[in-house]
């Protein structure tokens, strides 16, 4: 794809909003009513879609029963207007909460499944909510409920069609607005991040679970607002407007449109309210037409009509106050910070650690080596939560860990980076170090939604550190970059800033010179020096001896899934055990294998 | 007693159905990752295809059990062809796109299907004649007919023929290559394209099996059938695990009798609430379903 | 302006050729035609239904046009699609005001037709409902709004007085599947029954679109009932007396009028003889009601649907409506509507009261002989059960 100037691309984008809002307010004074309904249907679709995709979208959520919000939203302003009298406007607050807490309800089973379970739950409650909704008597069983009021504004009865378009806009630019907000502040950071690489997420600080709550509960409140719209445009509902063919369309609009695209949601919007009506002359055939369609505009655009695009645009500010010091690290030097007790670790029969012990102190460079399979990452797994030990205790900072999701584990100042890059691909590099240093964010969401000033005085300092560690790693000419565009170096010196960006008091690497070239490796050395001066323990898994070698401050060494020796670098160079493990006396050893080891240890 | 007896009979009766459908469903999730909406109306068209050759026959002098053998054989061939053709046209071209984009497609699919049948066959229902009689046997109070026996073995024996299918043969073998890593599967020079082809003919042609199936026993057939069926078989995939073939036909067979002793004990129109907030309990404490399902996860 | 302009070149073009023409032979420019809008489903799973209710108005307008029209002019059926949706409803409702018509005819799922009511009643354009038997629709209070069908709360304490008075059962089980009409006639049945002293010892609902209702039916069997009254729909009627035959139910199965399709004859097979349907009393059965079964056959290639004749009458109705109006505005056509007094119909003489119903709204009870529909029994004016065999 051309990339065109943003500045004009903006001023593209200005005229259209501009075309688009013209047309819409014209729209009233000189359409028909049969358009002006039609086009009602597309506002409801836009403001469900948007919702919607806030679950889709951005959280990367499977949703086939969203259409449960909707009937929830639609169902509580009905029975508060009719049972309890209340007007059109006191049921908003009500509905609104019902819908946040039916997303809790929704939201919370479904937490620990992966996407495609999702489907069918979702699914199941969206059924389950239409069948209560028919099988009870005070919703009015499958007749519904009918005698709802029309909403009433200064004295004005909003009844009409034109004037109902007129409120479903007002509801569909708050619904704009919000949702706006929301993806641009760090709940949105967080659930694109959970979408791209959620065992990432979790393990750079997102709390995983707790934001997918958070994007059902916020999908639930934009459905529940649109649901009471409904029932205030058609005065009546009833347990047919909430099928699953109703949650699917939902579904058609946002994937169509553009998955997490703002204007693509809303385009999917126009061609799913508006092209069944284009239709209608095709009588029978009508359906089918819009089924070919469907299949043939996902053929063509399989990304989606709008598709989002990345915020290239790099908000960080220039100003240089402050620096990155981590606070009191440097007073505490030398005490312990990590011990671990005869840590083991069984994968069914085999147990891939076992009994191994070993303390870091403050300020230390770390070193762990050993052959493949030694057991290595299971031993930095247990550490940060991603797996659970068998046996064996782990103290950090004097609280014992072991059973603690990740998340916490990156809250009590523990982070790491990956093996395999686990970077967000589809996020810019500066993005990224957000999602890491997000957990410290301290404004408050309803400030970030509202923009209050304190928000954005806090946002703008949580983005000046963001550039202040971009440029620590040496990235921030890359910070608007896609991350998984990026050389692979530079990747590697990204997760490490993402790392960094929870502010740890010890960092473990994992193989962070793997792939990299002698320069970068040099590099590379002068920066996990560098962590250290900022006060941070570090913990490396290597296998480039030079590195180990040159960094370590000392080294430990394990072989089959135990420890077998440990000590200052010069003196593990040495060890007998150390050399065997590596050379390998076994049988089975392999002369050209054993010849590729010991030129590592030259390099 | 006898009553829970005959819930039992009938849950396995119209589980059987379910868990026929459901097989499709799990093998496609097994290769490619995709909930194939469509499948459910593959069903359907399986039973009008045989329909059609039912009734065409119906005025030869052919022997019936020859007229049936024929539609069916004619049914399984043409609903397995149709999975090959949607497999191609709507799902080969976005496996490299994103999972939604498929999964709306299939949708699509799902839609063309059941508006296409509508335009051929008209929106109403078509009834199969009556072959099968009412006649049947009685144990200890619990009515169970001929026909309900016949059509639970035929389910059991296509079953355990797939399973065969799966575990004996070096196609079957490379579909569960397949489904535990595809890049891998192709490195060791396995037509991974073909073999998903085979995948959806086999997953369609014992979809339009359930289908005749059906026809046969419940004699009334409709474009929309296929919808709440292909829902519960869907739904019975994931309870047994998704990607699990035995899973997928104890799923069946279990949301048939849920679905029976829920209709018995509790109430029909609770039915569907009573076995989604089974699901649902199933997976908060076992979230890959009751068999589970292989997921490599990489560090 | 430039189709302003248009329109006046074609206005010459026209004098001109009617210059040329003039002196010969020269016909009647052909009237306007009366347009009468018909919603109904006409996609998705109650496809069925609406095609069936579409066909009906287009063989009533098509023989009211063989005879010369209304008030001279033509009927025109403008059909449309509201998919038993709502939003889809009132865009259909608005589409076919858009199109200028000046009554409609039909429906289907009250969920439908409520919205479409209310945004006709805005336009104040009258609207004949056909097979929307819930009773709220006429109690609305608006002056717009008639009925062809019967309400379920008439045919709910006919179906109570056969059940108690005719089969003198003891115990009754009812079941709908959870729809506006089969509940609501589900409802005004139980009521009844209890009045006449029946024990009702099963009212539940089914889920419709299932195939299998056994379960259902062994439950209900083991609460003894002498007969079971199924007010929802012939594909699960069908299928429910098929397989209430296969487990050997003694208790006798009757349907309410969404039954009487030969679908349910067709599904069940022999397993039907026997039982009985509440209805009005069905066209064929009617010597005036005959020849629009033959003629509806002759030109769709399959017989009428359930709601066909009350969507025929309701043409008709409006038609003589428009005939006694003189007139094809809104206020005039619902006047001479509110006027109809024993409009001779095919199911029925009409009359309707101040809400808009039928005065009188007659039934019968069917049973199924030889695979066939046949009278079975009505209700004298002495309210007294006699034969119709």
């Amino acid at each position: 794809m051309a990339r065109t100037d943003p500045a004009l691309r903006a001023a593209t984008a200005r005229m259209l909003i501009v075309a688009v809002a013209a047309g819409a307010v014209v729209l009233p004074l000189v359409a028909s009513d049969y358009v002006i309904d039609v086009a009602i249907s597309i506002v409801t679709f836009g403001i469900l879609g948007l919702g919607l995709n806030i679950v889709v979208g951005y959280a990367g959520l499977l949703d086939l029963g969203y259409a449960a919000f909707f009937a929830i939203g639609a169902y509580s302003t009905a029975l508060l207007e009719t049972l309890l009298h209340f007007s059109f406007w006191e049921t908003l607050p009500p509905s609104l909460a019902f819908a946040a807490v039916s997303g809790v309800i929704i939201g919370y089973p479904t937490l620990r499944l992966r996407s495609d379970y999702l489907a069918i739950v979702t699914l199941g409650f969206g059924e389950i909510v239409r069948i209560i909704a028919n099988n009870l008597d005070i919703t009015g069983g499958p007749n519904g409920i009918y005698g709802i009021n029309p909403p009433v504004l200064f004295g004005f009865e909003i009844s009409s069609p034109a004037t109902i378009y007129g409120l479903a806009w007002v509801f569909l630019l708050i619904v704009l607005l919000f949702t706006r907000r929301l993806s641009a502040s760090r709940l949105g950071r967080a659930w694109i991040s959970i979408r791209e690489d959620e065992t990432a997420a979790e393990a750079i600080g997102v709390p995983t679970l707790r934001v997918k709550l958070l994007a059902y509960v916020m999908g639930a409140l934009v459905g529940g607002f649109g649901g009471s719209l409904f029932a205030a445009r058609f005065g009546a509902i009833d347990p047919t407007g909430f099928t699953y063919l109703q949650s699917i369309t939902f579904l058609i609009v946002v994937v169509l449109g553009g998955m997490g695209s703002m204007p693509g949601v809303l385009l999917g919007a126009v061609i799913v309210g508006g092209l069944p009506e284009a239709l209608r002359f095709l009588a029978l055939w009508r359906e089918f037409g819009f089924a070919i369609g469907l299949i043939v505009l996902m053929l063509v655009r399989p990304q989606g009509l709008w598709p989002a695009r990345i915020a290239r645009r790099v908000p960080l500010p220039e100003d240089d106050a402050g620096d990155l010091r981590f606070a009191g690290a440097e007073a505490k030097r030398g005490e312990t910070l990590l011990e671990v007790k005869d840590l083991g670790r069984d994968f069914g029969g085999v147990r891939a650690v076992r009994g191994v012990s070993f303390t870091v102190h403050r300020g230390e460079i770390l070193s762990i080596i050993g052959p493949n399979g030694a057991g290595k990452t299971t031993v930095f797994n247990c550490l940060t939560g991603v797996i659970r030990p068998s046996r064996g205790e782990i103290l950090f900072r004097g609280q014992r860990l072991g059973h603690w999701a990740p998340h916490r584990v990156v809250a009590l100042g523990l982070s790491r980076t990956f093996q395999g890059i686990r970077l967000f691909p589809n996020m810019t590099a500066h993005q990224n170090v957000l999602v890491g240093m997000d957990p410290h964010h301290r404004v408050s969401l309803v400030g970030e939604i509202l923009g209050l000033p304190s928000a954005r005085r806090d946002t703008r300092e949580h983005l000046g550190t963001c550039r202040r560690l971009l440029q620590f790693v040496g990235l921030e000419e890359a910070a608007g970059r896609r991350a998984g565009d990026l050389p692979y170096g530079d990747q590697r010196r990204l997760e490490i800033a993402r790392a960094l960006g929870a502010k740890p008091e010890l960092l473990l690497l994992d193989e962070p010179a793997a792939g990299m070239n002698p320069t970068e490796k040099t590099a590379l050395m002068g920066l996990i020096r560098g962590i250290r001066d900022l006060g941070v323990t570090v913990v490396l898994i290597e296998h480039d001896m030079m590195l180990v070698m040159g960094v370590s401050d000392r080294v430990l060494v394990m072989d089959h899934g135990t420890l077998i020796a440990a000590g200052e670098p010069a003196a593990i160079q040495r060890n007998e055990r150390v050399i065997d493990a590596y050379l390998g006396n076994d049988t089975e050893a392999d002369e050209t294998a054993g010849a590729e080891e010991a030129a590592l240890w030259d390099s | 007693m006898q009553a829970f007896f005959q819930f039992t009979v009938e849950g396995l009766t119209i589980g059987g159905f379910y868990a026929l459908v459901a097989l499709g469903y799990t093998m496609v999730y097994g290769i490619i990752r995709l909930i194939n909406f469509a499948h459910g109306d593959v069903f359907m068209v399986g039973a009008f295809i045989g329909w059609t050759v039912l009734v065409t026959l119906a005025g030869t002098h052919l022997p019936i059990v020859l007229a049936l053998f024929v539609a069916l054989a004619t049914s399984l061939f043409f609903s397995g062809a149709l999975g090959v053709v949607i497999d191609r046209v709507a799902y080969q071209p976005l496996l490299a796109a994103p999972r939604l984009s498929i999964l709306i497609t299939a949708l699509g699919v799902s839609l063309a299907l059941e508006n296409g049948v509508l335009l051929i066959y008209g929106p109403g229902f078509l009834t199969y004649p009556h072959l099968l009689g009412t006649a049947g046997f009685t144990i200890g109070g619990v009515q169970i007919s001929y026909a309900q026996t016949t059509m639970f073995v035929i389910s059991l024996a296509l079953m355990f023929a797939l399973y065969l299918f799966v575990h004996r043969t070096f196609i079957g073998t490379a579909m569960r290559a397949l489904a535990v890593d595809q890049d891998a599967a192709r490195l060791m020079g396995i037509d991974v394209e073909r073999i998903i082809q085979i995948t959806f003919f086999v997953g369609s042609f014992l979809a339009a099996a359930a289908g005749m199936m059906e026809g046969l026993y419940y004699t009334q057939i409709n474009f929309y059938m296929g919808f709440l069926l292909g829902l519960r078989a869907f739904t019975a995939a994931v309870l047994g695990g998704i990607g699990n073939i035995p899973g997928a036909m104890a799923g069946g067979l279990l949301i048939g009798l849920l679905e029976s002793y829920g209709a018995g004990y509790i109430s029909s129109r609770w039915t569907d609430v009573f076995v989604f907030l089974v699901l649902i309990g199933v997976l908060v404490v076992k979230p890959t379903g009751l068999f589970g399902e292989r997921v490599v996860e990489r560090m | 302006m430039r189709l302003n302009g248009m329109r006046g070149v074609c206005g010459l073009a026209a004098l001109a050729v009617a210059a040329v023409l003039a002196g010969g032979p020269f016909p009647a420019p052909a009237a306007e035609p009366i347009k009468v809008g018909v919603p109904g489903p006409l996609s998705g799973p109650y496809a069925n239904a609406g095609i069936d209710i579409v066909n009906a108005a287009k063989l009533a307008a098509d023989q009211i046009n063989a005879k010369g029209g209304v008030l001279g002019r033509p009927l025109e059926i403008v059909a449309e699609d509201d998919a038993c949706d709502p939003q889809t409803a009132v865009q259909a409702a608005q589409k076919m005001i858009d199109s200028g018509v000046v009554a409609v005819a039909g429906g289907y799922c009250s969920g439908a037709a409520l919205p479409e009511l209310s945004t006709l009643h805005r336009r104040n354009i009258p609207y004949i409902l056909d097979a929307s038997t819930n009773p709220r629709l006429t109690e609305l209070g608006y002056k717009d709004v008639f009925r062809t069908i019967g309400r379920d709360d008439e045919q709910g304490p006919f179906a109570a007085s056969f059940i108690a008075n005719a089969l003198h059962a003891k115990r009754a089980a009812v079941v709908n599947d959870n729809t506006t009409y089969a509940k609501g006639l589900a409802d005004a049945t139980v009521a009844a029954l209890k009045k006449l002293g029946v024990d009702v010892v099963y009212n539940n609902a089914i889920t419709p679109g299932q195939l299998d209702y056994s379960p259902v039916l062994t439950r209900i069997a083991s609460l003894n009932p002498d007969v079971i009254y199924f007010t929802g729909y012939f594909a699960e009627g069908g299928l429910m007396v098929k397989e209430a035959r296969e487990l050997h139910l003694k208790p006798v199965f009757m349907g309410g009028d969404g039954n009487n399709d030969p679908t349910l004859l067709k599904t069940a097979g022999s397993a039907a003889n026997g039982m009985f349907i509440t209805c009005a009393p069905l066209p064929q059965f009617l010597s005036g009601a005959k020849t629009f079964v033959d003629d509806y056959t002759k030109q769709f290639g399959h017989g009428p649907g359930p709601y066909s004749a009350y969507e025929y009458d309701a043409i008709g109705v409006l038609a003589s409506a428009i005939e006694r109006a003189k007139a094809t505005t809104p206020d005039a056509i619902n006047a001479a509507l509110a006027e109809t007094k024993d409009y001779p119909g095919i199911t029925g003489d009409i009359t309707f009261n101040a809400k808009g119903d039928r005065a009188v709204a007659v039934y019968i009870v069917v049973t199924v002989k030889n695979d066939e529909f046949a009278p079975y029994m009505q209700l004298n004016a002495a309210g007294q059960w006699v034969s119709m065999q």
